[in-house]
């Protein structure tokens, strides 16, 4: 207990705010954790998935485009396979190699050369063919408007430095019918001579790249093609393309293997551009697919979910606020209380103290009147005694005179006896009487007690039973012991009726040892039993019974300094019977029938 | 699969027949020898056919088989019997055929699917475009100009036929050994050669005197 802090209501007050505080401290530093730890876990799951959701798509486009491609490439490949196209190369009739193919190709040509781009199945639909000879270059057409036409520069493109032994993609970006530039898939198909295993021509097919017309999904993917540092993306201003272009170039040359991502600007909007290599291990020069993916979306999403774990957290907040408050009070009225009832108990204890000290005065004071008193009064009887013995001894004394004085010299006697105890008591009272307890056998005690009883002039018509043991070593001192037994002895004799009994029984049990003392005689009425052991009470047995009502409260006071007890274990019908209890010495330590 | 076997035996039949049939009486001179003949390029083990393989840019036939002609100036004379080149079993029977100039050759179609035969050779370009066999007058092409054409199926890219268009009357395919002969040939000096596969034509001159038989080799 620390006086001063919980004493005081100030020092109860600060105790409540302090746990209030903390309690506080404790919640705000748990909340903002657990928010910031779930945002994060949150912010991040959302980004997750917004990119899952964009790379689903992107390879579902480049998936679409791929299963295109290897589409065009097969029929390519069948095309290359046709025997008319074989004849015309190995059987020296290069003339019509054209004309054939011009029927062969009738199916994949879009009528009109460029013409259906719109419509069903323009995707898979060549704007052009042309054949390379065996080292690589162009084999003029006869006629431009059958095989589709295309620009000199742009014809010169398609020939290759040797001919390919697999399929070759690439792309070619050409002048188109509207302002923007039209990017052109080719497909370079070797033709591989049936006779001489060689590759002894090529097939160059031309076809619309379709990302570049999409529009824009639902989602706003944007998909162009990054062709020799030039980007083709129709959605976008030339000049964010031109910008957009140098930022590929320069991601893409970094890396030797080509795809990757890269989050860019694009009007002001961050988005995320995914790169790959669309024509790898190819020929013709190389060319980037872009998909654009706006982030807009996703970061709006975010910074709405922080703004929602926000104000979750400012609610959580006040919440914690409130039930720690009210959770601190309660904590802290206890220790109020606690505070409270130690200070009532403390002004308790030292008015208790206070009185405990008077009445320690006051007993001192009384017992040291008591002892004064007996031993004032003691000379006097002493010297009366003296007196009267003298007068006894006068002679010529009448027998009636010598009778009354002798009676007065038993009574100083009595007053003597009165007086002692009356000492005996109040030295006890102060806590003056220091007993010397020590290990001492009982029964020749009670053996010396039952023969003064028979000593005592009308003790020869009681019967007297006594039931001891060998020996019964008690912790207790000899002359304290006596006269308990003394006591109890007198009184069984002096209560008893004529003719009546007397039974002592002594045993240990229990770790006490038991002494009994029972008599015979009018038993004590029920009201009146708890009165036995005051001071001057002596039982309703009329006054012709010797005794100053001193003798049992005297007992049980010795008894109880010596830690034992004396008590009244019944008093009914004829029989009244008292108990004794000693504490039980070790044997060892006394020894039976040693002397003390 | 005997049948092209038989066939090629037949048309070196026919051929020697027509020889003889074209021979003036009076020339009785006869050329009879062995082609030493190429060692099969490939041999399809698996699934022997016969015919046309092409290797490293050159047609001959499989197993191979030699056309040994005559050649020089020779008279014209009068209708040429037709010729006659089947597809069956997808392959061109026989596959090679010696023809002369001027004769008219049927393609008739046996088997019970299109085929569609043509040629982009100099020699002779032609396309006879899709016909079964229920087909008639069942296509043929006149071959008016010598030289090797290459006959090719549409629908069938390997099918590899060979036409021999030959200036003179005096040809003769050989066995499969390469042993040939070629009887009633006019007398007078002569290149006779012996027609491997499409890049290979061995010469040897030969003096004719009308009678008699010379043993002519072709190492």
């Amino acid at each position: 207990m620390k006086p001063g802090a919980a004493s005081q209501p100030a020092g109860v007050a600060s105790f409540r705010v302090r746990l209030v505080l903390a309690m506080m401290l404790l919640v705000s530093v748990v909340a903002t954790a657990g928010l910031l730890f779930a945002q994060h876990n949150v912010a991040a799951t959302v980004k997750q998935d917004f990119e899952r959701a964009f790379r689903a798509e992107v390879a579902a486009l480049d998936a679409g485009r791929e299963i295109r491609h290897a589409l065009l490439a097969e029929r390519a490949r069948a095309l290359a396979r046709r025997p008319r196209i074989h004849a015309a190369l190995e059987d020296d009739a290069l003339d019509l190699l054209y004309p054939s193919a011009r029927d062969e190709l009738s199916d994949v040509m879009a009528p009109g050369a460029g013409a259906a781009r719109e419509g069903g199945g323009a995707a898979l639909r060549a704007t052009f063919y042309r054949f390379l000879d065996a080292r690589g270059r162009v084999l003029p057409p006869p006629d431009e408007k059958e095989v589709g036409a295309l620009d000199p520069a742009v014809e010169a493109r398609l020939s290759l430095a040797r001919l390919p032994d697999r399929p070759q993609t690439g792309y070619l970006a050409r002048a188109g019918g509207g302002s923007e530039d039209e990017v052109d898939e080719v497909i370079a198909m070797p033709i591989i001579s049936s006779e001489t295993g060689q590759t002894i021509a090529a097939l160059v097919l031309g076809f619309r790249t379709p990302d570049l017309t999409l529009a824009p999904g639902a989602s706003g993917i944007l998909r162009g093609v990054w062709l020799d540092g030039r980007l083709h993306l129709p959605a976008l201003p030339p000049a964010e393309r031109a910008a957009l272009a140098r930022d590929v170039a320069v991601a893409a040359g970094a890396r030797a293997e080509g795809g990757g991502s890269l989050s860019v600007r694009v009007l002001g909007a961050p988005y995320l551009l995914f790169y790959k290599r669309l024509n790898p291990d190819s020929s013709f020069p190389p060319a980037l697919g872009l998909s654009l993916y706006p982030l807009a979306a996703s970061l709006a999403r975010q910074r709405q979910l922080l703004w929602q774990f926000a104000a979750a957290g400012a609610l959580l907040w006040l919440v914690a606020l409130g039930t720690s408050n009210v959770l601190s009070l309660r904590l802290a009225r206890p220790v109020e209380r606690l505070a409270l009832d130690s200070a009532a108990d403390r002004s308790e204890r030292a008015r208790a103290e206070a009185a405990l000290a008077t009445t320690h005065q006051e007993l001192l004071r009384a017992a040291r009147f008591s002892a004064d008193a007996s031993h004032q009064l003691k000379t006097p009887v002493t010297v009366l005694r003296a007196g009267l013995e003298s007068l006894l001894a006068e002679p010529g004394l009448g027998a009636a005179a010598r009778e009354e004085l002798s009676a007065l010299v038993h009574q100083t006697y009595r007053l003597t006896g009165v007086i002692d105890d009356l000492l005996l008591l109040s030295r006890l009272d102060a806590g003056r009487l220091r007993l010397d307890l020590r290990a001492l056998d009982l029964v020749p005690l009670i053996a010396a007690g039952l023969d003064d009883l028979g000593a005592l002039p009308e003790g020869a018509g009681l019967e007297v039973a006594a039931e001891l043991p060998a020996a019964l070593p008690v912790l207790g001192e000899r002359n304290a012991l006596a006269l308990i037994i003394q006591n109890l002895f007198e009184n069984a004799h002096k209560y008893n009726r004529p003719g009546g009994r007397i039974r002592v029984a002594a045993h240990a049990g229990n770790g006490w040892a038991v002494l009994t003392v029972g008599n015979t005689g009018r038993a004590i009425p029920p009201d009146a039993q708890a009165a036995v052991f005051e001071r001057f009470h002596r039982g309703a047995v009329g006054e012709d019974v010797p005794g100053h009502g001193l003798g049992l409260n005297l007992a049980r006071e010795l008894a109880r300094l010596q830690g034992g007890d004396l008590t009244l274990e019944r008093s009914a019908g004829d029989w009244t019977e008292f108990v004794v209890r000693c504490r039980l010495a070790e044997p060892a330590a006394a020894p039976v029938g040693a002397p003390a | 699969m005997n049948l092209p076997r038989s066939n090629l035996l037949l048309a070196w039949a026919l051929g020697l027949a027509a020889c003889a049939g074209a021979a003036p009486l009076r020339a009785a001179s006869t050329v009879a020898g062995r082609v030493a003949l190429p060692k099969p390029l490939a041999a399809p083990v698996m699934n022997q056919r016969y015919g046309i393989v092409a290797s490293g840019g050159v047609l001959s036939p499989y197993p191979p088989v030699a056309v040994v002609y005559l050649e020089g100036a020779f008279p014209p004379d009068g209708p040429r019997p037709e010729g006659r080149m089947a597809q069956q079993d997808f392959n061109f029977v026989p596959m090679l055929l010696p023809i002369r100039v001027g004769t008219r050759v049927s393609f008739p179609n046996l088997d019970p699917v299109y085929h569609n035969i043509f040629s982009f050779s100099p020699a002779k370009r032609f396309d006879l475009g899709r016909y079964r066999s229920d087909e008639r007058p069942i296509p043929s092409v006149l071959f008016d100009q010598p030289g090797l054409v290459t006959l090719r199926c549409d629908i069938h890219e390997h099918m590899r036929g060979l036409i021999l268009v030959l200036d003179t009357p005096y040809f003769v395919l050989s066995g499969p050994d390469g042993r040939y002969r070629l009887a009633g040939l006019p007398s007078g000096h002569y290149r006779l050669k012996a027609w491997i596969d499409s890049r290979t034509t061995r010469t040897r001159e030969v003096d004719l005197d009308g009678r008699g038989s010379i043993r002519m080799d072709f190492p």
